[in-house]
């Protein structure tokens, strides 16, 4: 017994939102501050990390197409690269800034995958749609880490990340016909799934 | 490779039509069920509205009749009725246009009165091809790698003062083993279900799964999917915090895990096996992944990375060997008699000549495992560096055997043993199927 893909939509929106809002803590109230308790250092990309493990259910048990299963397995992989060189990096394990660059990689790997694995034309209906908006959010904003990257201490570029995710969160949320945020988009469409 | 950016870059920049494809929901008759009587139809259902395809729905017993009528759309259902089915397996094909212009696509088995056979055995499935044998070889490459590096860390650096540059470099090659043997396994399920689905890879590329996923094989995948992905957690926080206990864990979940192939192969599935039979592979598997894994991981991470422990890490490996050796030997002699109960088998069917192969190598191995064993352990104390470096080199050889040795078992693993004669098979009618 699977649940809705809507559900499972839902909860990794969640994982990236709480991402997203810590980041945009982090770039308001500086690093030093945000680093005052020890383990608030460790949240984010712990959860990063956690996401990516928590893929590969989705990956393993949604198996009714293969590009699918490719296209949450690429996910799982890079957010696990990427949560796991953070969380070595504010360990103190890795020291080469140059382990950032993994975030930029998600970023465009992801993007990627939600463009391709959703062939889909633009404002048609609302999941081709916001499975195309999310996926150009992505492989676009794929330049802020990677800018960060040369400018680490810019908090331009820290909300700039913070708000990509937040942005990608609420597009998240918002997938499904059964999600009454947009309403279908386009009667050529057909009817909503469910 | 321009074309090949290009094409992407179009697939990217000018996208299809519509929504998000079709997926089935559930069918009628379902999976590899067996019927008492033949379905007076075949119903799918969909989550979405499809638009039918001419021969949308085929159904076909063992030599390719078809009894499905011409399947037309009720909701959200795509239906066909069946003339009468006489006693036999039955394999459903299937093609629909998802409301986003891609033709989605599946493939599942029934039986009538007699046992379904599996999806991999359905009417106009293809066998196993060279590229699978390849990727079963890096699955088994994989998991040599993730086990070995974790088994030699655990019993062969035991209390040793291990490098953390070492440390390191254990914890990366079990975490890439890992990665690879997911990787992998992947590559294997789709091409399983590829055999199964005979598309072309546009097609493939939409095509239902969820059939294979039902069988003994994809609950394996999915099984040692999800226990990898544990394990590559496990390994990560054990390098991050610097816990070299938490490996212990990693390594036993990772032996358990690899009997996924055990659980889901020839010998826990063909004619004449038995629990006997999957246990002894999967003991030989695992104990064969140590072994090479490990004398891999000696000489690639250990010979030239931490020169201060050869000696003794080679004297541990040296023990450690001799009982896997014999793990490996006695389950292999046991599920070779099992599978080729003549001697003359192994040279008249093609099951035993792969198998003739993997001893001559797994012999030669065992030789040069032995020269050095015997031979170079006890000099090896009073060894200078040009002896040790030249060691070294001798090695390598025996691991470059060992990965061979692992090609051959990938190309057994996929090749069907010869059938039991004084047996029934269970599945007798899934045998009856292929055109």
């Amino acid at each position: 017994m699977l649940p809705h893909a809507e559900m499972v939509h839902w909860l990794f929106a969640t994982g990236i939102l709480f991402v997203g809002l810590c980041l945009l803590c982090e770039a308001i109230v500086g690093q030093e501050v945000w680093r005052a308790r020890p383990w608030r250092k460790y949240l984010w990309p712990g959860v990063a990390f956690g996401m990516g493990v928590l893929l590969w259910p989705v990956m393993a048990f949604f198996t009714n197409s293969s590009i699918h299963m490719y296209a949450h397995g690429s996910w799982a992989e890079v957010l696990m690269l990427a949560g796991g060189a953070e969380l070595g990096l504010v360990h103190g394990r890795l020291t080469s800034p140059l382990w950032r660059l993994t975030w930029p990689l998600a970023f465009a790997v992801t993007g990627t995958a939600f463009i391709v694995h959703e062939q889909n034309s633009w404002l048609f209906a609302r999941s081709a749609f916001l499975h195309h908006l999310i996926g150009w959010t992505f492989v676009i904003g794929a330049l802020v880490p990677l800018a960060l990257v040369l400018r680490p201490r810019s908090v331009v570029l820290q909300a700039c990340m913070a708000l990509t995710i937040v942005s990608v969160a609420t597009m998240l949320y918002t997938d499904r016909d059964v999600a009454p945020v947009f309403d279908h988009l386009s009667p050529l469409a057909g009817a909503p799934h469910r | 490779m321009r074309r090949v950016l290009l094409a992407v870059f179009a697939a990217l920049a000018f996208p299809a039509a519509a929504s998000a494809h079709a997926t089935l929901v559930s069918t009628t008759p379902p999976f590899a069920h067996e019927l008492q009587r033949g379905p007076a139809r075949i119903v799918l259902h969909f989550d979405q509205h499809v638009t039918v395809l001419p021969g949308g729905i085929k159904v076909l017993n063992g030599v390719g009749a078809q009894f499905a009528a011409h399947a037309h759309v009720v909701g959200t259902n795509v239906v066909a009725r069946v003339a009468p089915l006489k006693l036999g397996a039955y394999t459903v094909r299937w093609r629909a246009i998802s409301s986003d212009s891609h033709v989605v696509s599946g493939v599942w088995t029934f039986g009538v009165r007699v046992p379904a056979p599996a999806v991999g055995e359905a009417y106009g499935a293809g066998g196993p091809t060279a590229s699978e044998h390849v990727v079963r070889w890096i699955w088994f490459l994989g998991l040599a790698l993730a086990i070995g590096s974790l088994g030699f860390r655990i019993f062969c650096l035991r209390g040793l003062s291990v490098p953390r540059s070492l440390e390191r470099r254990i914890a990366v090659a079990a975490g890439l083993g890992i990665a690879v043997a997911i990787n992998a396994g992947i590559a294997a399920f789709s091409l399983r279900a590829e055999d199964a689905l005979q598309l072309p890879f546009g097609n493939f590329l939409y095509g239902d799964l969820s059939p294979m996923a039902a069988t003994r094989f994809g609950h394996a995948f999915v099984v040692m999917t999800l226990g990898f992905a544990g394990v590559l957690a496990l390994v990560y926080v054990s390098w991050l915090l610097d816990r070299p206990t938490l490996l212990v864990p990693a390594f036993v979940l990772s032996v358990l895990f690899a009997g996924g192939l055990s659980w889901s192969g020839h010998d826990a599935l063909d004619p004449g096996s038995s629990w006997k039979t999957a246990v002894a592979d999967w003991v030989h598997i695992a104990a064969a992944s140590v072994w090479i894994g490990g004398l891999a991981t000696m000489v690639g991470l250990l010979w030239y990375g931490a020169p201060e422990l050869r000696r003794s890490a080679f004297a541990q490996f040296a023990r450690l060997a001799t009982v896997l050796i014999a793990l490996v030997l006695g389950a292999g002699t046991y599920l070779s008699i099992v599978r080729l109960p003549h001697l003359s088998d192994l040279w008249t069917q093609g099951y035993g000549q792969v198998l003739l192969v993997k001893i001559g190598l797994v012999c030669f191995v065992l030789v040069w495992g032995a020269f050095h064993h015997f031979v170079v352990r006890p000099t090896l104390d009073r060894a200078d560096a040009g002896v040790l470096a030249r060691v070294g080199r001798s090695l390598v050889g025996e691991s470059l055997v060992g990965i061979a040795v692992l090609l051959a078992a990938a190309v057994l693993v996929d090749s069907k043993p010869p059938a039991q004669s004084s047996e029934q098979s269970p599945a007798g009618a899934a045998t009856t199927l292929r055109p």
